[in-house]
């Protein structure tokens, strides 16, 4: 909402400078997002005298003109048709920024250099004449600024009103919150209507058939009127907030409008069929075509405003081009109306339209402001565009509003607002908005707001402009007193927070990613149709097509970023993040959102070094960072297991396993599939892992618990066996583990090979086995025994033999 | 006597400085300080001097002993720590073998921290879901549908009753259901928005705050976010409240800080003003109240709401807001 100094001055006295009024207005809640001086941008413009115009050597249209601007004369060319030896113009020099945002530059026009530009009243945002350069009357100073010879100083206020705040959509609503931190009066336009001829109760008719939507509707006839540019003083209003003049007509149902906030609209009453006005709702797929030429094909629930027999506009948004006001035209309707917000807006959004009009009637205008409105535009008809008013209006008001009577407590008042307000004070703060007050006793308070505070409905609402009058600033800053109580831990934070700080202390960098990705995401990773992953949630409105769907994985997003940073030459990445995945369900209602946390390293697991060669990252990387972060978290009963290859289609066959906790599969870890890489662009190994942070968390024990550690010493035996290439440490470890032999402690891989003089089938695995008592010391006899039977054991189950 | 004691120590002292290696200090300090060393014999001799001589005698040879004692006991130290010699010494500024942590990103860290302030001030912490209702997002949030306020949030439609939630309020609602007054709660979480320009990005960070008790007042709410804008930047950080509109809030406001950046004298990361816009807030509307079933008459509280990316930006001093959702790994290591 944009609001002129020098229009609002015409309502309440201004007496503060700028910024004091721009800050005032802020701390009653209406932002002032900008200061602006109206006449800056044409600082460089001055008064010129045309000496002599020449032609164009290349353009017929053109002229070259001598300017004589005092200090030096200026070689403009210029293509008005008006241009004339002798008279007075305003110049613009480069530099000049002109209202519509353009800003000048000194050029060549066809071939011939021109110092600056002859300005037209439109150009200048003085007026809406563009038919040629503005000429000024009556002798005037050479090189003068144009700014200071007319007078121009206006500054014009940016406001951003919140969508409460409808009754502030005019000048005369800024103008009221003005004077209430002021503590002056608003001076409201006063209106004398002529006397009319004729009745207007006989000429036209209104009905209303959808109460509903369309609570008051008011009209005027005004006659004889002539279609005409607009007196510079109602064009100069409009241009100050940026609104375009067209005819007299039109600008005075636009100036009340911005001084009222009430839009009207002017119908031409000789279009209107049967001279009446009918309001009801439009039939389904009946088609309209607004003043801006657009056909609508409308639906059941918009509300129209009809003569005799057809659509003539859609309430409240547009006019219908069938009726709107032209040259030629004679007479007049004023519409002022009062329509249902919900109904306005559905049908504004349903049709992609919005006008000055629906922002107001959206936001609920005036309902008792209709009236004053009416009759202020069809007085400015009869003064400026030289109307006859016919005698009477129509006010069709068939549901009317009930007066508001709000109960106060001031005891309420100051418990909610930590304030201390005696009756009075609050009686004048309220008073100061125009509510009326009555005092009932020592306590209360009850309180009409005016009609056009929509939004004051009940205590709190009045409590809010108690608090808003009084600043804010000005309620003592209190603590609550609250009952001490140590809240239990959310525990899902906890445990994610942990696990995030354990990859950190793994040397893993978080990173967030959107959560909506691109769909052809699922195709990267190479899901089947069928794959839960590929129940990807879609957004109805997505910024653009490549975060049109929520993720159903973290690894997309990773990979994108490692795509980023590769282009950045940083080729080694360790990266995790934490985040939601959504996997649409059967309903349609909410997703399912479950909360996983991914990994990824590619590049070195050692740098190239003074100290050592450069090292790849492989598999054993990653799943040692997965074994790293399980046992920070307590997790001890992790296992990995094979991967079927049709399990996951984004990793690598054989190269991928199942993280297990107990039976449940939790997640996954392995190295990207080739074709995931091609389809990323990306070139060197990655390896990934995901985890469930969810049921991981599950698996966290509650506490800790000690067990006493053996002070006697251990023994160990290391086995090599050739086993089939096929057999995994892990099979021997629970193996082993399973025998339950007590006395081993430990069973540690230290070697496995595969070649020569091996047979090509099988591999050597060789591990340590420690064993330890908790009571003695072991003698080597007893170990020898137990060791013997164990390896014995082995041997039989995995069919191996000893190295020969 | 052929020498006299002085004599003997500076003997012993000039042999000590020629000595190079371990053996050979250690067989000077038997020479002279042994059983029968040269000074240990001195001190026994003691006995054929004149009586008047040997206190005076015995006091310095006994000095003497004590000083030489030390002098060979500190070579021998000098040689057995790094000398200046180069060939033992290595090349201590190469660089160690890395055992290096990584970060956490910069919204987890300030989220944390804003987290963690709330809870000492006794503020239980809860999450809610990312994909709203329109009823939790809006409609429980005295938002009904059709109300221009829902202009103010550009919302991502999953279908037509579901949403991308807008802010982390959503959960307000969710949370006073569950959990009967008095209630002090943030939640902290992704939220989205379709807008997307220098100063907006489609998904951001907020952290939500409610409390709901009797006899809470906007004085109160003052009062918190006074504390916790002075833990979060500090002690001096000015705040100013400001008349706002939020539909589940009344009075609504907003909290400017004074810059944190220029102390107020403008500059262009709080575009000239001197303040900060880093909340919003009010006193909770009491239509939540209805919609949750507490006891409007019984029951008042607070509710505010802030942009973790935003606080981010401001205490680390990150010039562009997108640079938070790039992840280039350089960024990220700063942290």
């Amino acid at each position: 909402m944009k609001a002129s100094i020098s229009w609002l001055k015409e309502y309440v006295p201004i007496e503060m400078d700028i910024d004091a009024l721009a800050d005032g207005l802020t701390m009653a809640g209406l932002e002032v997002d900008g200061v602006l001086p109206r006449y800056e941008g044409l600082d460089p413009v001055v008064i010129g005298k045309i000496v002599d115009v020449q032609p164009h050597p290349h353009s017929a249209e053109l002229k070259i003109c001598d300017v004589d601007v005092g200090d030096r004369h200026a070689s403009i060319v210029c293509g008005a048709p008006n241009v004339t030896a002798g008279v007075f113009a305003p110049l613009a020099f480069p530099g000049t920024r002109f209202p519509d945002g353009f800003v000048l530059e000194g050029k060549d026009i066809h071939g011939v250099p021109s110092d600056g530009m002859l300005c037209s009243e439109a150009e200048l945002g003085l007026g809406a004449d563009d038919s040629g350069i503005m000429i000024l009357d009556g002798d005037r100073s050479i090189g003068e600024p144009l700014t200071t010879a007319l007078g121009l100083s206006d500054t014009v206020l940016d406001i951003d009103l919140t969508p409460n705040r409808a009754d502030c959509l005019s000048m005369l609503g800024i103008a009221r919150e003005i004077a209430a931190f002021g503590n002056v009066h608003v001076r409201y336009p006063a209106t004398h209507l002529p006397e009319g001829k004729g009745r207007l109760a006989d000429i036209a008719a209104v009905t209303i058939e959808a109460p509903d939507h369309c609570p008051r509707y008011g009209a005027r006839l005004v006659e004889d009127i002539t279609v005409a540019p607009s007196p510079f003083w109602l064009q100069d209003r409009l241009l100050s907030i940026g609104l375009r003049p067209i005819n007299n007509i039109v600008d005075i149902t636009n100036f009340v409008m911005m001084e009222t906030g009430q839009p009207l609209h002017a119908f031409d009453f000789n279009h209107l069929n049967q001279s009446k006005i009918v309001v009801r709702l439009a039939h389904e797929g009946e088609s309209f075509t607004t003043i801006d030429r657009k056909e609508h094909s409308l639906t059941g629930d918009m509300l129209m405003i009809c003569d005799g027999e057809k659509p003539v506009a859609l309430a409240g948004i547009m006019g219908g081009l069938n009726s709107e006001i032209e040259a030629g035209s004679t007479s007049v309707l004023i519409e002022s109306a009062c329509f249902n917000p919900v109904t306005i807006r559905r049908a504004a959004k349903r049709l992609g339209l919005s006008s000055e009009a629906s922002h107001r009637f959206e936001r609920g205008v005036d309902p008792d402001g209709t009236i004053i409105a009416l009759n202020r535009a069809a007085q400015l008809m009869v003064d400026i565009a030289g109307g006859t008013l016919t005698e009477g209006l129509i006010d069709q008001h068939p549901k009317p509003i009930e007066i508001r009577k709000i109960p106060l407590s001031i005891r309420a008042v100051n418990r909610f607002l930590g304030t201390d307000l005696d009756l009075a004070a609050a009686e004048a703060l309220l008073t100061s908005i125009e509510c009326k007050v009555d005092v009932l006793d020592d306590d209360r308070l009850e309180v009409v707001p005016p009609s056009f505070r929509i939004d004051i409905k009940q205590s709190v609402d009045l409590m809010e402009e108690i608090a808003r009058l009084w600043g804010y600033n000005n309620i003592l800053t209190t603590y609550p007193s609250v009952i001490a109580e140590a809240r239990p831990l959310n525990k899902g934070l906890y445990q994610r927070d942990r696990a995030k700080d354990i990859m950190v202390g793994l040397g893993f960098t978080e990173t967030i990613n959107y959560s909506f990705i691109d769909p052809a995401s699922c195709d990267r990773l190479q899901l089947e149709p069928d794959d839960r992953l590929a129940n990807t949630v879609s957004i109805l409105n997505p910024l653009s097509e490549d975060q049109a769907i929520l993720r159903s994985s973290l690894i997309p997003g990773l990979l994108d970023t490692t795509c980023r940073n590769i282009a950045q030459q940083v080729k080694t990445l360790k990266l995790f993040e934490v985040g939601k995945i959504f996997i649409k369900t059967r309903t349609d209602l909410q997703p399912e959102e479950i909360e996983m946390m991914a990994g990824l390293w590619t590049g070195t697991r050692e740098d190239g070094s003074w100290y050592g060669r450069e090292t790849a990252c492989d598999f054993y990387d990653i799943k040692g960072v997965v074994e790293g972060l399980f046992d920070g978290l307590d997790i001890g009963s992790v296992a990995f297991t094979r991967s079927l290859a049709d399990r996951c289609r984004y990793t690598r066959p054989g190269h991928t396993a199942e993280i297990r906790i107990n039976d449940e599969r939790v997640g996954l870890v392995g190295e990207l599939h080739a074709g995931v890489r091609k389809n990323y662009d990306l070139n060197p190994p990655i390896f990934i892992f995901e985890i469930d942070l969810g049921r991981v968390a599950a698996h966290i024990p509650d506490q800790k618990q000690s067990v006493p550690v053996s002070t006697f010493p251990a023994t160990s035996r290391d086995v090599t066996l050739i086993v089939d290439r096929v057999v995994e440490s892990q099979a021997i470890l629970d193996h082993v583990r399973n025998a339950d032999e007590e006395l081993v402690e430990s069973l540690h891989f230290f070697d496995v090979f595969d070649g020569d003089p091996i047979p090509p089938s099988k591999k050597s695995i060789s591990f340590r086995i420690t064993y330890r008592s908790r009571s003695e010391t072991l003698e080597d006899d007893r170990i020898n025994d137990i060791h013997g039977v164990l390896t014995e054991k082995l041997l039989d189950a995995f069919d191996a033999a000893f190295p020969t | 006597m052929a020498r006299s004691i002085d004599q003997i120590y500076e003997e012993a002292l000039g042999e000590l400085a020629s000595a190079s290696d371990k053996d050979g200090i250690q067989g000077l300090s038997t020479r002279y300080l042994g059983r029968k060393g040269i000074v240990t014999q001195f001190l026994r001799n003691i006995s054929t001097l004149p009586v008047e001589d040997r206190p005076g005698a015995g006091k310095r040879t006994n000095q003497i002993k004590k000083a030489l004692d030390t002098q060979f006991k500190e070579a021998l130290n000098a040689l057995e720590t790094p000398s200046d010699d180069v060939r033992d010494q290595i090349d201590v500024s190469l660089p160690g073998r890395p055992g290096r942590r990584g970060s956490l990103h910069p919204i987890t860290q300030i989220s944390r921290e804003i987290c963690d302030i709330f809870s000492r001030l006794g503020f239980d912490i809860a999450e809610g879901p990312e994909v709203e209702t329109d009823w939790y997002n809006f409609e429980a949030l005295n938002l009904p549908k059709d109300h221009p306020a829902r202009d103010m949030q550009d919302t991502f439609f999953i279908s037509d009753d579901t949403v991308l939630r807008t802010h982390t309020s959503a959960m307000q609602i969710r949370y006073m259901e569950k959990n009967p007054p008095p209630v002090s709660v943030i939640v902290p979480g992704k939220a989205y928005r379709c807008d997307s320009d220098l100063t907006h990005t489609p998904m951001f960070h907020q952290v939500e705050g409610l409390m709901v008790g009797e006899n809470i007042s906007f004085g109160d709410l003052k009062g918190i976010l006074t504390t916790f804008v002075h833990r979060m930047f500090d002690d001096q950080t000015r705040l100013r409240f400001r008349p706002s509109f939020f539909p589940f809030t009344e009075p609504s406001a907003e909290v400017d800080i004074l810059c944190v950046i220029c102390r107020g004298k403008g500059c262009r990361v709080c575009s000239h003003t001197g303040w900060l816009e880093v909340l919003g807030s009010g006193m909770v509307h009491p239509a939540l109240y209805e919609n949750v079933g507490y006891d409007v008459e019984k029951v008042t509280g607070f509710a505010f709401g802030m942009g973790v990316d935003r606080v981010a930006m401001l205490k680390y001093g990150i010039n562009d807001l997108r640079s938070l959702f790039e992840n280039d790994y350089r960024f990220l290591r700063q942290f």
